[in-house]
């Protein structure tokens, strides 16, 4: 976006054909398996290549530059990058070519890494052969491509943020400082989402009912437009033009343009399974957010009473329903077991522990773990305070989860596992009460995904375009997430994710249109016959339709999906840099058979 | 005679180049904001181009790094300084008033074309921060391959003045006389990320971190697991073996009262997993063990990562390290004593032993100076609201990004980053409309 436009059309109908080719090492991520200068050397040999180089890492400035030096000097027109996936650096290299005054969409990122050096190591021949049949075909598709637009819409200076918690709250505010409109959809009837469960937060202190406060004043006197008590009814359009449907408790429905659209839906607690550590079957099991409910309000004792029963030895068990292995944990409804990490339970365990040990210094307190993951901001100190203050801590592993049976009299249990810290002895905990630190699910949001066909990971939770290039990106165009709809995250680590997203809202809505690539169907209106076998295949609401007896494209709706090319039968329609021709020539390419005799795999 | 006082001005001023202000100075300059970005070192990018691989991916650290550095030397609305360092930053009448000094690279900068002749030509060889001294470089040369920009940089202390680089050199840019080169800048907010530094590897005297050649530091491990390390490949520094036994000690940094750090630095676990998982791949028949007290693989995927580890036969072994020493051919012996199977401390010999250290931050304002931010307990500089706005320091118009408020991942440094932009993009729009 930030690259000023330089994209003089310097082609023409009979301008020679002139590609480069460049084979990316990525370090030794390719060139450890595929022999890079064998690839330059069977590509110099295919018609249209007047070059072609490798280089240690294209992606660098200098590697960039190589192709920006070869457009300008030796009139190249056509780039042909042979590297990673075109997820990570297609971008890249586009902007490479705008910078030296060549079309962008004259470029065809060739993935070599992915789908070749890295599943095929050991088999470096082979690989390197499959190398050269997917360059070709790369330069063959590129040879076919004519210089393209990018489509431009209009961007409305309004965005919906879906979630009313903390994450959400924290990036309508930044969003609406920024001077675009805002609307606040929340399900429930206050502002705050799970914050409003806490007490006080790690490591502050605070109370976490003020950071709510603080937050809801601050949207309250900035006006910003609140919806409580209102859900999402539809959304649909595109990056730049959603048409947000809000449904409010007395089903009325409220409609809202919206230039990009933040989900900050949040979490739930893992609900443990009836039978679960003796959950739900005994009234002395609690999870960690019960607990917490539990003792806010009890003022401090020599005694702890619950249910009216002083409770002396009281456990606490981690990763409940968090880094479950297949086999071992009984899975979730999906069929899945929940591997990953809920971040937050070991701290937020500590802090409760600490917490009841100044209401309650007389409770003997057993913490029962598989690792203790005190890893941010003043968190080690609440273990190191739990351990000096006479806590028991016990290391279970997936071999010895700790195994719960009543007690006789049925008003405690034991906890029986064998302890890591004494090698593997097995030990037998009294526990009158049974705190389970239980883990986070993501928010049940399947309307949303289904509807936006959202991208979820293995773990349910809204998965990120990349870690680290598009952290709090979803592969829907304009569309931001924000804090625990992605993952587990503390209030801290929400917030920043918050912060984040308004700043790529920002960006994406600073200017008042947004450019989109160009790749949609276009109809040529000569060929087509006008037997409307397209519109049944089409999915997208006005993206295709009939005019003048043959079919048009409305390319801010078309996704480029192909459904219409596929059943055309004069092949009237094709997806500009996808062409049927284009195809064609990349499968020959593919299954040439003359590759020299060195590189045929024996 | 040095040059007369450059003036400029921006909307933000950005103290490091790190992937924290990358990410912070793409994220202002992509909404039209003016930045002016200052790195001390010769090129951008910093610790982060300096890694193998980056867990949970195991996308390779360029990968991520260059394109991201390629934006912001291309950017219309980024200045960008290297080989700068900025003395002191004031704030008056609201306005931030910094000064400067642009090092002498002891050449032209505009007539430099980055060809290496006079890196070919020197004849002087150093020890090569950027391969943490494994390798070497040459008195006059360029960071490393990718750097931006691509322009060497003369280490006048251990120049021998020969003049072979000068005649070497196409354009005659090389200048032994520059002088250092003094710039006033105003700006309307101030972003720090002026990142993180390792524990010093001697700080732990039991581990004899500064006197065994084959116990190394992490970003050492870093530099021989990178595809262009500085020997091509998985060797031990005393003797070129390649190891056939490798240990990791965890938390040899962090996590412990005697060396002042008592806090847990996030990364060492996943990076020491990660290599671990590297080393596997490169050298298969490796034994590979992790010393450890807890395993912290807290972020997304990471986990798993953690799992697919110990599937690929990664030896994880709960237990504290009390001393290393050496037998006669350099191979680090452990002093262990472990907590699960058998109590008894007992002595284990490896080939190569990485030391997991911790961070600490690169700059403290009360030691460095430049601009008066308070600062925590743990040295780090202290966020006023860290749980609202973590990017918020004790300063009205300075924001924090990334490792420099604590240590940090990738992941939740570029998160970060852009959440600092949008506090001093907002912080920018409440001045003007004061």
């Amino acid at each position: 976006m930030e690259e000023e436009k330089n994209t003089q059309s310097q082609e023409n109908e009979s301008e020679e054909i002139r590609v480069g080719v460049y084979v990316c090492h990525c370090g030794g991520n390719i060139s450890d398996v595929v022999d890079t200068k064998a690839v330059v050397e069977a590509l110099k040999k295919k018609p249209n290549v007047k070059i072609a180089k490798d280089f240690v890492f294209m992606c660098s400035d200098p590697g960039q530059k190589l192709i920006i030096d070869d457009i300008i000097e030796n009139n190249i027109n056509r780039i042909v990058v042979s590297a990673c996936s075109p997820t990570l650096h297609e971008t890249t290299f586009r902007k490479a070519l705008t910078r030296a005054g060549l079309n962008p969409y004259l470029y065809e990122h060739v993935n070599i890494r992915e789908q070749d050096s890295w599943v095929h190591k050991g088999e470096n021949e082979a690989a390197t052969a499959k190398a050269i049949r997917l360059t070709a075909a790369g330069v063959e598709k590129i040879a076919r491509q004519d210089p393209l637009e990018p489509i431009v819409v209009n961007a409305e200076g309004h965005v919906v943020v879906i979630g009313g918690g903390v994450a959400g709250m924290r990036a309508a505010l930044a969003l609406f400082k920024r001077g675009l409109g805002v609307t606040l959809i929340e399900k429930g009837d206050r502002l705050g989402g799970r914050a409003l469960e806490l007490d006080k937060v790690y490591p502050t202190e605070e109370k976490a009912t003020d950071i709510v406060s603080q937050l809801e004043n601050a949207v309250r006197s900035e006006k910003l437009d609140v919806r409580l008590n209102c859900e999402i009814e539809m959304i649909e359009g595109f990056v730049g033009n959603f048409d947000v449907q809000i449904r409010d408790k007395d089903s009325k429905i409220d409609k809202v343009r919206a230039g990009a659209i933040v989900l900050a839906t949040g979490f739930d607690h893992y609900q443990p399974y009836e039978g679960e550590f003796g959950y739900g079957k005994s009234p002395v099991v609690v999870t960690l957010p019960e607990f917490n409910k539990l003792i806010a309000d009890m003022p401090q004792s020599d005694k702890f009473t619950y249910k009216g029963k002083e409770i002396k030895n009281l456990a606490f068990i981690h990763c409940v329903g968090s880094r479950q292995v297949e086999g071992v944990h009984q899975p979730q409804a999906d069929g899945r077991v929940n591997e990953y990490c809920s971040r937050v339970c070991c701290t937020a365990t500590l802090h409760t522990i600490n917490k009841t040990l100044d209401k309650f210094p007389n409770l003997n307190i057993f913490d029962l773990y598989k690792d203790i993951r005190t890893y941010g901001h003043g968190h080690e100190d609440y273990y190191e305070k739990a351990s000096k203050r006479g806590v028991t801590f016990f290391r279970y592993t997936d071999d010895s989860i700790p195994e719960y049976a009543p007690s006789p009299n049925g008003s405690g249990a034991t906890l029986t596992m064998k302890d890591v810290l004494t090698w593997n002895e097995e030990v037998s905990i009294p526990a009158d009460m049974i705190v389970l630190a239980t883990g986070m699910v993501p928010r049940e949001i399947s309307n949303l995904v289904g509807m936006l066909k959202l991208p979820t990971g293995t773990d349910r939770f809204l998965q990120e375009v990349h870690p680290k290039l598009r952290p709090v990106e979803l592969a829907n165009n304009g569309i931001m997430i924000a804090g625990t709809c992605q993952g587990p995250m503390d209030i801290t680590e929400s917030c920043a994710a918050a912060g984040a997203s308004a700043a790529k809202v920002s960006i994406l809505l600073s200017k008042k249109t947004i450019e989109m690539d160009p790749y949609v169907a276009r109809v040529d209106e000569a060929k087509c016959d006008g037997c409307k076998l397209c519109l049944a295949e089409c999915e997208y609401k006005g993206a295709l339709f009939m005019a003048e007896n043959y079919a048009h494209v409305n390319p801010a709706l078309c996704v480029g999906c192909g459904a219409c090319v596929a059943v055309c039968p004069p092949r009237a329609i094709n997806i500009a840099g996808w062409t049927l021709d284009q195809f064609d020539g990349m499968i020959d390419a593919i299954s040439m058979e003359e590759l020299e005799p060195a590189m045929v795999p024996a | 005679m040095s040059a007369a006082t450059i003036q400029k001005k921006a909307d933000v001023l950005v103290v490091g180049a790190g992937i924290a202000g990358l990410q912070a100075s793409l994220d202002l300059a992509d909404q039209g904001k003016q930045i002016l970005l200052v790195e001390s070192q010769p090129s951008i990018g910093g610790r982060m181009i300096n890694l193998s691989k980056v867990f949970p991916t195991l996308d390779c650290a360029s990968c991520i790094t260059t394109p991201r550095m390629a934006s912001v030397a291309h950017h219309p609305s980024i200045d960008l300084l290297t080989y700068t360092e900025v003395n002191k930053i004031e704030r008056v009448n609201g306005k931030f008033h910094a000064r400067i000094t642009k090092k002498p690279r002891y050449l032209d900068e505009t007539a430099c074309i980055g060809c290496k002749r006079c890196e070919e030509a020197c004849t002087t060889y150093l020890p090569d921060e950027y391969d943490h001294s494994l390798g070497a470089k040459k008195a006059i040369s360029i960071a490393f391959t990718n750097a931006i920009p691509q322009y060497p940089v003369l280490d006048m202390d251990e120049c021998l003045l020969c003049g072979a680089c000068a005649k070497a050199c196409p354009t005659q840019c090389i200048n032994f006389m520059q002088e250092p080169q003094e710039i006033e800048a105003e700006a309307g907010a101030v972003i720090m990320a002026t990142g993180y530094n390792l524990t010093e590897i001697s700080a732990k005297k039991q581990y004899g971190g500064d006197k065994y050649p084959n116990v190394i530091s992490p970003l050492q491990m870093e530099r021989l697991l990178a595809p262009h390390g500085p020997y091509g490949g998985v060797m031990r520094p005393s003797d070129g073996k390649i190891p056939d036994s490798i240990a990791f000690v965890q938390c040899a940094g962090s996590r412990d009262k005697s060396l002042g750090v008592p806090y847990c630095s996030r990364v060492c676990c996943m990076y020491a997993i990660k290599q671990a998982m590297l080393l596997s791949g490169s050298l298969p028949i490796a034994d590979i063990t992790i010393y450890y007290m807890d395993i912290r693989a807290f972020g997304k995927g990471y986990e798993q990562f953690y799992q697919n580890a110990k599937a690929m036969g990664i030896q994880f072994v709960k237990a504290k390290v009390g001393r290393i020493s050496e037998d006669e051919n350099h191979n680090p012996i452990l002093r262990v004593e472990r907590q699960e199977d058998c109590s008894q401390p007992e002595d284990v010999t490896h080939d190569l032993v990485m030391l997991s250290l911790g961070m600490v931050p690169a700059w403290i304002p009360d030691r460095d100076g430049i601009i008066p931010l308070e600062i925590g307990e743990d040295r780090f500089v202290r966020s006023v609201n860290e749980k609202v706005t973590p990017s918020l320091t004790s300063m009205e118009g300075v924001f924090a990004a990334g490792t420099m408020t604590g240590p940090k991942d990738i992941v939740d440094t570029i998160v970060e980053a852009g959440a600092a932009a949008t506090e001093a993009a907002n912080y920018l729009r409440r001045q003007e409309g004061r």
